[in-house]
């Protein structure tokens, strides 16, 4: 049998690929019992006004993008070691501020232009490691990592979120403010600020 | 024809749940038979409340008021794991209610059955308050149990929960209205004449935010979160009590203290919450309101229950705790659960009317027609329209009706705790270990009981190695002197001594 080559080169393709979703298709079968599905985690979700994972997302990555363009970080010779301090949650609704700083601290290391030094509540773990590798006798003394070599950070990012509620009994709208600053540790000058808002507004 | 259907249908429904008998939910008198429980466990006979309990759910399958008050009363007999796997088999029940309000809340807002012979012929989600306190109190016995990453599950779940109700709560009310609207029929329980209004319209009821929202599910919340460092999440728990009892000046001392209390602490002492749980929930009974009815060209009354709570006011609340017969650490009222259940009725009264009057409408139809076909079968429905006619007095009787909260700085080791009242001075040990924990105390009658923390070998050696009594004051988290001092420069008011502080 003589295939035209276009036609050829088709059904190459087709079994390619069918082959490709054949391989797909038995590495990962799908189990389902009822209506579950994934979703892009980047999705904008307003289903409720309440703080969500949109607000997350888009103050973590206003904030870092801003951060990354302050001179503290784009005029230092060396790449800067930071540390986060604590972002108190003024509001009355239970965000997890440590969720927004974590999201920020990822997305600017991925930058590389900056380094990260342990906070105060990854503090203990890393000073039970340093006991466990020095104190216990378990380790190769010329192996194990050495007790006061730690460095300080330069400087310490810190920070508040508050919010403004107000209602009626058809609407409910929230103003939400997340301030972000960078402080100089040794000098104690604050080196850089900004402000996230945002407002959300829900109608019955 | 239609309504002939309608009718036939209804009558066979009650004639069906007269036929039961006793046996189904249409009957079942849950107010007498809890009566028996609490009354069990107040005089001290936790074991024999809990043979009350399962002689009355012999069914094999257990509802959700079943494990509520079966955790509650292992709890009280200090079998936590055993109160913590009851309460977590009631909030696989509660589970399926929170699936069903966000995927199909119309199931959950109209239901049949009620309109046709009673409430109890709906299945038992739990009051709002209910289900707040359910993962409220597993969060206690996760504690007792020093699990505190499932303690911060529960307070988390809380949280949720609470927006799920909020959600359903307020399309229920849309519903409802609409529904009263398209029937022009008065929901407004000040049109039931004969019912004690005074019960709901009483200012502890109107004070409240909701019906479910309690200050101390977020003080504990505030306190599960600063233990496990997160003040950020420990903050608004602090801050939402604060709002939801202003009046109770004592609950602002947990946000201000939030950032310095851990610091304060020295190495062998504990920053101890007390929890004082006192009395049990109230019940609700029936009271029997005529509503007037009309059929073709004349008016009937059809006689029709309605739910009622009456508030035991005389209950006893303490004001102090005595720690080693020498420190008094004052306690606060946050949360009054007699009144979170009268305000979660005032509520739900405006569904409860429409559909007690939609069930008088339909009833009184039933009875006529069916007389208009056979006088005997007009008896017959007339007698089933009276029998299964009660309402609904489910409720999970054995939670406390009044939760007081203390806080203090203590050193570890055994202490002796005494709380005195009308039935004298009654004592417990309580062992305090740990930077933070959580002493709860229920008293029921004249019966004290305590929930014993089961803390890790480690920290129960390092406490014990501690003679608590003789160790550092013990120091009560009340507001700071300096505050006290300021009356001092009103010339005409004599400045008070702070009362329970010890010196």
């Amino acid at each position: 049998m003589n295939l035209p080559r276009s036609s050829s080169l088709l059904l190459s393709l087709t079994t390619a690929v069918a082959l490709g979703l054949g391989g797909c298709a038995t590495t990962s079968p799908e189990v389902s019992s009822g209506p579950v599905k994934y979703g892009d985690a980047k999705a904008v979700e307003t289903v409720t006004n309440e703080f969500g994972s949109t607000d997350l997302q888009t103050i973590a990555e206003s904030m870092a993008r801003s951060m990354l363009q302050s001179r503290p970080v784009t005029q230092s010779r060396e790449r800067p070691l930071v540390t986060i301090a604590e972002v108190k949650n003024k509001t009355s609704e239970y965000i997890d501020t440590r969720a927004i700083t974590d999201s920020i601290r990822a997305q600017l290391l991925k930058s590389g232009a900056v380094r990260f030094a342990v906070d105060i509540n990854a503090m203990q773990n890393q000073t039970d490691e340093l006991i466990r590798q020095n104190q216990t006798g378990m380790y190769k003394k010329s192996k194990s990592k050495k007790i006061g070599q730690m460095e300080g950070a330069d400087f310490r990012v810190e920070g508040n979120i508050s919010s403004i509620v107000k209602r009626t009994s058809d609407i409910k709208d929230v103003y939400y403010k997340f301030s972000l600053m960078l402080v100089n540790v040794e000098s104690g000058v604050i080196e850089w600020a900004d402000e996230k808002e945002i407002r959300k507004t829900s109608t019955r | 024809m239609k309504s002939i259907r309608a009718t036939s249908k209804l009558a066979a429904a009650m004639l069906v749940a007269l036929l039961a008998g006793g046996c189904a939910g249409t009957m079942r008198d849950y107010d007498s038979e809890l009566k028996q429980t609490v009354g069990m466990a107040s005089s001290g006979n936790i074991d024999q409340a809990l043979q009350e309990l399962e002689k009355n759910n012999s069914d094999a399958n257990k509802d959700l008021l079943y494990y509520m008050e079966k955790g509650e009363l292992l709890r009280l007999k200090n079998q936590l794991p055993e109160s913590r796997d009851a309460w977590l088999l009631a909030d696989e029940k509660v589970k399926i209610w929170e699936e069903e309000a966000k995927t199909t809340p119309e199931k959950l807002i109209g239901n049949i059955g009620s309109v046709l012979i009673n409430d109890k012929t709906r299945r038992y989600d739990g009051q709002d308050y209910e289900k707040v306190m359910l993962s409220t109190r597993l969060a206690l016995d996760h504690l007792a149990l020093w699990n505190w990453d499932a303690a911060r599950t529960e307070i988390k779940k809380t949280h949720e929960r609470e927006a799920i109700i909020a959600e359903l709560r307020a399309k229920e009310v849309a519903n409802v209205e609409e529904d009263a609207k398209q029937r022009k029929v008065k929901t407004e329980v000040k049109d039931l004449k004969g019912y004690p209004v005074e019960t709901l319209d009483d200012p502890e009821v109107i004070a409240l935010k909701n019906g479910y929202q309690s200050a101390f599910s977020h003080y504990l919340a505030g306190f599960v979160y600063e233990t496990l460092n997160e003040p950020s999440l420990a903050a608004p728990g602090y801050r939402k009590a604060i709002e939801l009892r202003p009046d109770v000046k004592w609950l602002e001392e947990g946000l201000k203290g939030l950032e310095t209390r851990a610091r304060k602490l020295k190495p062998n002492e504990s920053d101890v919450l007390f929890v004082v749980e006192v009395g049990s929930a109230p019940a609700r009974s029936s009271v029997s309101i005529p509503i007037p009815v009309p059929y073709k060209s004349t008016w009937g009354a059809v006689p029709i229950s309605f739910p009622v709570i009456k508030s035991d006011k005389s209950v006893f609340l303490p004001t102090q705790l005595n720690v080693g017969g020498k420190n008094a650490i004052p306690v606060h009222p946050v949360t009054n659960i007699d009144a979170m259940a009268r305000r979660a009725l005032k509520d739900d009264m405006p569904g409860i009317v429409l559909r007690g009057t939609i069930r008088a409408i339909t009833k009184t139809v039933a009875q006529k027609q069916a007389a208009d076909r056979d006088g005997l079968l007009g008896i017959l429905v007339t007698i089933a329209a009276v029998v299964t006619e009660s309402a609904d007095e489910r409720v999970w009787r054995t939670l406390p009706s009044h939760i007081l909260v203390g806080r203090a700085t203590l050193p570890w080791g055994n202490h002796t705790i005494g709380i005195s009242g009308p039935f004298g001075t009654k004592n417990i040990t309580a062992e305090v270990a740990g930077r933070h924990t959580l002493v709860a105390l229920r008293l029921m009658g004249s019966s004290l009981y305590a929930a014993t923390p089961q803390y890790p070998p480690q920290l129960l050696a390092a406490a014990e190695a501690v003679d608590a009594e003789s160790a550092v004051a013990v120091t009560a988290n009340e507001a700071p002197k300096a505050q006290v001092k300021k009356k001092a420069f009103k010339p005409k008011i004599k400045p008070e001594p702070t009362k329970g502080v010890p010196q």
